[in-house]
């Protein structure tokens, strides 16, 4: 399987990248000023939790919109990816029925698309730590570890849910639900171990996102060393994951296109 | 090198008729009905030889679609096995999924790595594509703005100018106006006649069948009727259907 996955990536990977090239294209082709929501859309969320959290129940984190916006942009990438890979067989069905290529390269595609987003919202969180003139230290190199758990852990997920998207119809319905608690879970807007003592670190360390998402913000706004033994431990369930989801894949693929 | 290109022993394939399900269906009780199973593809075995043209003829719904889908390895089969010996394979069927947004030169690029070509290769065929599809300048031009007709010029020139082993031709043996049409039936013509090439035709046009093809294998309901000449089968075939 390695050595089909090897030769696989080796073939694909051009057409996904210029497949998310043309996606991001065809996203502003509508307007030219269709890019600025790739900012304006994370930038307004900031300012709205910002004012409701941090002016109305009063929070007191240091650097709070900074704060807030590490959560948001690395929580978008994950909800993005998860909720765009449900139906990701179903609306590709043009090219699913016509052309045989390993179904996940779809969810590359997606996630590369995703992943552009993503790096456009980290320029606007480097702004805003120059603004709020944050120091930084050398723990700020801990960002690319985190994010490559992120991504690994995201596609694992997302195979999954690309595979049981093609055969359960109200999937993507649940996952909406699922998500939504997932997110207020996460602490995107609130200190999780500050506001519920009692499970908070807990909860930081076994939902990966909010592990990660928490190691983020040490390791850029407060300078800090994210706990090794959950960067290794998410690191390999996220490995896991992305093994077990392409096997999956590769084993189920070629009945996708009966039952759409 | 094999002398046989494809060799199809014991396929069988089924549809399930009901194989997607819901939550809410399952915790409001109602039963799942039970998946009523269709065998598009019972228990084929035939071999094409390097360089041969077959041509596969059977009524709507007797499974000559699935059986190309299934050589393209599109399908996977619930029994039995397809062996293409290492060839590369192309299903030339209209429209390989163009993005709208994109103009026509990005698209033949997009579709182009999806048949598995390198960026080089399709570089270097990228004019002559053009130049076939005769779009002329439309080729910078969003895909959404194209006729249906140009839309389907491009897929065929795509397919037709970017050549694989073995070629699947599901009823695109024309496309277009008169005029284009008539090119792509010449082009088509040049393609199969290329002695390396092993084609397999889908077609209900028993005229151009007979023109193109070296070989017929006859189906229906999935399952093997004849095969053979091109001549006594599809005689036997008109005398049976008319």
């Amino acid at each position: 399987m390695i050595k089909r996955f090897l030769n696989d990536i080796k073939k694909y990977y051009r057409f996904s990248v210029v497949s998310a090239k043309s996606q991001l294209k065809s996203e502003v082709a509508g307007s030219y000023l269709n890019w600025i929501w790739w900012v304006l859309d994370p930038l307004c969320f900031m300012l709205i939790y910002t004012f409701i959290f941090g002016y109305v129940f009063n929070s007191k984190e240091q650097y709070f919109p900074v704060y807030i916006f590490i959560g948001l942009t690395m929580w978008d990438f994950f909800n993005k990816n998860l909720q765009g890979s449900v139906k990701l067989i179903k609306n590709s069905k043009s090219i699913v029925s016509k052309v045989y290529f390993p179904k996940y390269v779809l969810l590359m595609t997606k996630m590369w698309v995703n992943l552009f987003k993503m790096m456009v919202s980290f320029g606007i969180v480097v702004i805003m730590m120059l603004l709020f003139r944050i120091p930084i230290s050398w723990n700020i190199l801990f960002c690319l570890p985190i994010l490559l758990i992120l991504m690994l852990f995201t596609f694992g997920c997302s195979c999954f849910l690309m595979h049981y998207g093609v055969y359960v119809q109200d999937l993507a319905n649940v996952l909406v639900i699922v998500l939504r608690m997932v997110f207020y879970l996460t602490g995107i807007f609130y200190n999780v171990e500050k506001r519920i003592p009692q499970w908070g670190p807990a909860l930081n360390r076994y939902n990966p996102v909010a592990f990660l998402i928490t190691g983020m913000r040490k390791s850029l706004i407060y300078g800090e060393t994210p706990e090794w033994t959950f960067l290794l431990l998410w690191l390999g369930v996220s490995l896991l994951l992305v093994v077990l989801g392409i096997r999956k894949i590769y084993k189920e693929e070629n009945s996708y296109v009966k039952s759409i | 090198m094999s002398e046989y290109a494809i060799e199809v022993r014991d396929l069988c394939i089924q549809y399930r008729g009901l194989k997607a399900f819901s939550i809410k269906q399952n915790l409001f009780g109602r039963k799942e009905k039970k998946a009523d199973v269709v065998e598009a593809v019972k228990n084929l075995s035939f071999q094409v030889k390097k360089g041969e043209i077959l041509g596969i003829i059977g009524r709507n719904g007797s499974g000559k679609s699935t059986l190309l889908r299934a050589i393209a390895g599109i399908f996977s089969p619930n029994s039995g096995s397809i062996d293409l010996h290492g060839n590369s394979v192309s299903l030339l069927a209209i429209g390989v999924g163009f993005q709208k947004e994109l103009s026509g030169r990005e698209n033949i690029m997009l579709s182009g790595l999806l048949l598995g070509f390198t960026e080089k290769q399709i570089v270097e065929h990228m004019e002559e594509i053009i130049e076939f599809s005769e779009l002329g300048k439309f080729i910078d031009a969003p895909v959404r703005t194209y006729s249906s007709g140009m839309y389907s010029k491009l897929a065929f020139s795509i397919t037709a100018i970017l050549e694989s082993d073995i070629m699947l031709i599901d009823e695109v043996l024309s496309v277009g106006d008169t005029r284009f049409k008539k090119k792509s039936y010449k082009k088509m013509k040049e393609l199969i006649a290329d002695r390396d090439r092993t084609v397999v035709i889908v077609s209900h046009d028993l005229k151009a069948v007979s023109d193109l093809c070296t070989r017929i294998l006859w189906i229906n309901d999935g399952e093997f009727v004849m095969e053979g000449e091109t001549k006594p089968v599809l005689a036997e075939y008109e005398k049976r259907m008319g």
